[in-house]
C-alpha cells in the first residue's frame, strides 16, 4: 500500500507537487495520470524517500522507507530514466542490489529469465536498446519480490510483445494481492491495465477515480420531433438540456433508458437516442485541459 | 532477507569489481607509480634523496590516478544514474557511502602497498650510481612503503568523498587536482613566513611525508603527515555524508 498525504514539494519558488494525497492500495492496478510536467515523476521520486517532500508525508505499506529493515522487499521501483552504470553487465547489476539484501544469486537468475534477458545478461547494459533497459528495470524492481511494485511510463520503448507482457505481469501482480502502481501521460494506455485511476495536473489531484466511473460521465444525444415538450418532461435537479440544433438535445444526469420511458409514456417521438461515452482519451482530456503546463499552439 | 551492512559492502565490491574503468584506472595507478620511480631510481643523480624517495617518485601521479579512481566510483553513481538503483536498495543513503569509501580504500591500499613495494625494487635494480642502495630492513624503509599504500588509499577515498559531494566527475576531478597538485605550487607565491608555517600541511605535502625516508625543516613528521591527511580525508566524508542526508538524491 503507497499512502500519499497531503504532499507539496517546491523547488524554488516553483510549486511541482501541491497538497498531493491518494492511496494505491494491495490487489488493484492504480494508474497514476496526467499531462507531461504534472508532477507524476517527482511524487513517485517522494514516494521512493530520493526526494523529501517541502511538507506532508509518504508510507509505504504504513511506514516511512528509510527505517525499513529490507526496503527492497517492501517495494521495487522502476524510475523513468535508466538508473544503470553503462558499463555494467545485467548481471553484475542486479547482484550489486540483490547483495545489499543478501538475496541469493538464483533469485537474480529467475528475473533475468522472467523479463527474457537470460541471452543478454552478460551485455554490458549500455549496448541494450530502450526496451532492454526497461526490461532490466523491471527485473531490478522485482528482485526483492516486493509488496509494492511501482513503475514510471514501464511500457515507454517496448514493443508491442513487451507492452503485452507488462500488461499481463502487472495484471498478475495485483492478482496475488500486490500493490501495483504505474504512470503514464497516455491514458488509452492506462486504461487497459488499471482498476483504479489518479489523475494530477499541475501537481495537483484532478480525479482519484475508477475507469467505469471516468467513462459514464458523459451525455446522450436526442433527436425528436419536440424537443421543448421533451425538455419540460425529463427537466429536473441534477439534468441538464441543451439544445443542440432545432430537434436535437444534449441530455445529461439522466441515462438514455429513462429518456426514451418518458418519451414514450407521453408518446413523444424519437428519431434517435445516443449515449454518448466520450473516449477515455477524450475524458482525460477535458479533465487536464486547463492543467497542461506545455501545449502547442493552435 | 534484509539490509546488512557486510552486504552493502559486498554490494560495493561488486560494483567496484564489475565495472572495466576500475581495473584500468587501478592498474595506471600501480603502472605510473612504478614506472616513474624506476624513471627517477635511474636519472636522478643528486644528493639529497635517498633510494627509497627515488623509488616512491611516481607517487604524485599515482595520487592523482587514484584519487581519479575513488572519483569515478563516487561521481559515476550520479552521472549514470545508478544511484537511483543505490537507494532504492539502501534508502538509509550513509552506509552506501561508508562502504564504498572501504572498498576503494581497501582495494587502493593493497594494490599500491605493492605497488610501491615494486617500485623499491624495480627501482633498486636500476638505481644510479651516484645513489646509495637501501635494503628493505633500513630504517624507515618498510614505513616508508607501506605509508605509500595508505596514503594512496586514503587518496583513493578522498576521491569517494568528492565525488559523491560534489556529484560531478569533472568537478571533483578538478577539485582533487588542484588541491593535490596545484595547491602547493601556489604557495611559494605567500610571503615566506607563512609559506613556510602553510606548506607542511597542504593535503599533498602532509600525506607524502609519511613516504619519506629523510624529512626536514620544510616536513612534517610521517605518521603526523599522514594523520593530518586523514582529517582532510574525514572532513570531506563528513560533508559528503551532510549532503547525502539532507539533499535530494
Amino acid at each position: 500500500m503507497i499512502e500519499v498525504r497531503e504532499v507539496t514539494k517546491r523547488y524554488g519558488t516553483k510549486t511541482v507537487v501541491d497538497h498531493l494525497s491518494f492511496t494505491a492500495r494491495p490487489g488493484q492496478v492504480t494508474g497514476f495520470l496526467g499531462p507531461n510536467g504534472a508532477g507524476k515523476s517527482t511524487t513517485m521520486r517522494m514516494i521512493v524517500g530520493l526526494d523529501a517532500p517541502t511538507s506532508g508525508e509518504v508510507l509505504v505499506n504504513g511506514r516511512s522507507l528509510r527505517n525499513s529493515t529490507a526496503p527492497l522487499h517492501e517495494i521495487g521501483v522502476l524510475l523513468e530514466a535508466k538508473a544503470v552504470h553503462p558499463g555494467r553487465t545485467a548481471v553484475s547489476h542486479l547482484l550489486a542490489m540483490a547483495r545489499t539484501h543478501g538475496i541469493p544469486r538464483s533469485r537474480v537468475d529467475e528475473v533475468l529469465r522472467l523479463a527474457g534477458l537470460e541471452k543478454v545478461a552478460h551485455k554490458r547494459v549500455g549496448a541494450f536498446s530502450l526496451g532492454m533497459g526497461q526490461r532490466l528495470g523491471i527485473a531490478a524492481a522485482l528482485l526483492g519480490d516486493p509488496a509494492v511494485i511501482m513503475l514510471d511510463e514501464p511500457v515507454n520503448g517496448l514493443d508491442p510483445e513487451g507492452v503485452l507482457w507488462v500488461r499481463n505481469l502487472l495484471a498478475g501482480l495485483a492478482a496475488e494481492g500486490r500493490t501495483v502502481m504505474l504512470s503514464s501521460h497516455l491514458m488509452n494506455e492506462v486504461a487497459l491495465i488499471a482498476d483504479h485511476l489518479v489523475i494530477v495536473g499541475r501537481g495537483r489531484l484532478l480525479a482519484d477515480t475508477t475507469v467505469a466511473d471516468l467513462m459514464t460521465s458523459e451525455g446522450v444525444r436526442v433527436v425528436t420531433a419536440a424537443p421543448d415538450a421533451l425538455r419540460s418532461l425529463i427537466g429536473g435537479p441534477g439534468v441538464t438540456v441543451t439544445s443542440a440544433g432545432a430537434e436535437e438535445l444534449f441530455v445529461t444526469g439522466c441515462s438514455a433508458r429513462e429518456i426514451g420511458l418518458a418519451a414514450a409514456t407521453r408518446g413523444i417521438p424519437l428519431f434517435e437516442l445516443t449515449p454518448q461515452n466520450a473516449s477515455l482519451e477524450e475524458a482525460f482530456m477535458d479533465l487536464t485541459r486547463d492543467a497542461v503546463e506545455y501545449e502547442a499552439a493552435r | 532477507m534484509k539490509i546488512t551492512p557486510g552486504g552493502v559492502v559486498a554490494s560495493e565490491w561488486t560494483k567496484f569489481s564489475s565495472l572495466r574503468s576500475t581495473w584500468i584506472t587501478t592498474g595506471v595507478s600501480a603502472f605510473l607509480l612504478i614506472a616513474f620511480g624506476m624513471i627517477a631510481s635511474a636519472s636522478f643523480s643528486g644528493s639529497e634523496m635517498s633510494a627509497v624517495d627515488l623509488a616512491l617518485g611516481g607517487s604524485t601521479l599515482a595520487a592523482l590516478a587514484v584519487g581519479v579512481l575513488g572519483v569515478l566510483l563516487g561521481a559515476g553513481e550520479y552521472t549514470t544514474g545508478m544511484i537511483r538503483s543505490t537507494f532504492a536498495a539502501v534508502p538509509r543513503r550513509l552506509p552506501v557511502l561508508w562502504s564504498k569509501s572501504l572498498v576503494a580504500g581497501l582495494a587502493a591500499f593493497v594494490v599500491m602497498t605493492i605497488g610501491a613495494f615494486v617500485a623499491f625494487a624495480l627501482g633498486g635494480a636500476v638505481l644510479n650510481d651516484a645513489i646509495g642502495s637501501v635494503s628493505l630492513g633500513d630504517d624507515g624503509v618498510l614505513r616508508a612503503l607501506f605509508g605509500a599504500g595508505l596514503y594512496l588509499g586514503l587518496v583513493a577515498v578522498l576521491g569517494v568523498g568528492l565525488g559523491m559531494l560534489v556529484r560531478s566527475s569533472a568537478g571533483a576531478i578538478a577539485i582533487l587536482a588542484g588541491g593535490m597538485l596545484i595547491l602547493p605550487g601556489l604557495a611559494p607565491l605567500l610571503p615566506n613566513s607563512i609559506a613556510d608555517a602553510v606548506t607542511p600541511y597542504l593535503p599533498s605535502s602532509a600525506g607524502s611525508a609519511v613516504m619519506a625516508l629523510t624529512h626536514g625543516d620544510g616536513t612534517l613528521a610521517p605518521w603526523a603527515g599522514l594523520g593530518v591527511f586523514a582529517l582532510y580525508v574525514a572532513a570531506t566524508l563528513a560533508a559528503a555524508a551532510y549532503r547525502l542526508r539532507k539533499a535530494d538524491a
